[in-house]
């Protein structure tokens, strides 16, 4: 789930995400005797197995924006009624839509820490800096994508 | 919205990946994707042969629970336009309690009471849902709950239909009752 709402964050279509997850996890099983517990924990190197596969296809591919209908079947929410699942799908939308507009370290960040659901220090761990650093620089992020949505 | 309220909304999205993508992953290594790569493996680590497994395993079993042969549905005769006639019928090609492949919503023109060629096809659509042409104003939504649309057996489906009366219909989707995702 971590691997995939990773994808998710950055990607617009969840096929994509779905093969970007599949191969993320063939990159793991190939590269699994590179795998050192001391250095972080197994799921900080699968992420960064993930970030890698990442780069490899924005390489491959232009970035799209996000076309809300019917693309969030994966998207998890239990609404009463469909025009709310679809009000929420929209809502989810605009809000991956401005996550796009920021720079790529900006998206990495948002991408790592809530698509992931990674706590602090491991984000702090995949990037290499430190914990205070990570929670500093995701507010000013999240400053921007506030000016980001108020622009739209 | 301030920083606190997005970081809230930021963490209230999930997605979950469809359930056969686990036993896709398993069939790739099983062809031999795994040798592919520059380090041929010599051992694999417990952990991440676990997290593998369960990946697969999860899936699978999912698989087995929900079966993924294709069926055709066809239920008419309801007022799905807006025309105040209950003359249109709902025709869908979807994997049994998934993936719908086609969705086509028709006036039953013939009085058949169900699809025929005869009749008017007044949306026609393949995978995701859509908007179909413009929407314009005046939208009306049109629910229909509960039966099964999908073939799944139980009738625990709806279908939502988005149309300007008394003619138009721009989208249709099903859904199933308790997740409200639109397929």
């Amino acid at each position: 789930m971590a691997v995939y709402n990773y994808f998710r964050f950055h990607v617009p279509q969840l096929d994509v995400a779905e093969d970007l997850t599949a191969e993320t996890f063939l990159k793991v099983v190939r590269a699994a005797d590179r795998f050192d517990p001391v250095r972080g924990s197994s799921k900080a190197w699968i992420l960064t197995v993930a970030r890698n596969v990442l780069a490899d296809w924005r390489r491959r591919a232009r970035l799209r924006q996000y076309v809300t209908l019917g693309t969030m079947h994966d998207l998890v929410y239990e609404a009463p009624s469909p025009e709310e699942r679809l009000l929420r799908e929209e809502e989810v939308g605009r809000l991956l839509d401005a996550v796009t507009t920021l720079a790529d370290a900006d998206r990495e960040l948002i991408g790592l820490r809530y698509g992931s659901g990674l706590d602090t220090s491991e984000v702090a761990q995949i990037l290499g800096i430190s914990e205070g650093s990570v929670r500093t620089r995701l507010w000013r992020v999240l400053g921007r994508l506030r000016g980001a949505l108020a622009h739209e | 919205m301030n920083e606190e309220e997005l970081d809230q909304a930021l963490r209230g999205i999930s997605f979950r990946p469809r359930s056969t993508l686990g036993p896709e992953v398993l069939g790739r290594l099983r062809r031999g994707e795994l040798s592919r790569g520059a380090v041929p493996p010599r051992r694999r680590h417990p952990i991440l042969g676990a997290l593998a497994a369960g990946l697969v395993l999860a899936g699978a079993v999912a698989l087995t629970l929900q079966g993924t042969r294709s069926v055709e549905v066809d239920r008419c005769c309801y007022d799905l336009d807006g025309g105040g006639r209950a003359d249109d019928g709902v025709l869908i090609h979807a994997e049994r309690d998934a993936r719908v492949h086609r969705l086509r919503v028709y006036e039953d023109l013939d009085r058949s009471g169900d699809y025929s060629a005869a009749d008017l096809i007044r949306l026609d659509r393949r995978g995701e849902p859509s908007i179909q042409g413009p929407p314009g104003q005046d939208l009306v939504t049109i629910e229909r709950c509960c039966l099964d649309f999908d073939g799944g057996g139980p009738e625990d489906d709806g279908l939502l239909v988005i149309g300007v009366p008394p003619d138009r219909v721009v989208m249709a989707a099903i859904y199933e009752a308790p997740h409200r995702t639109l397929r």
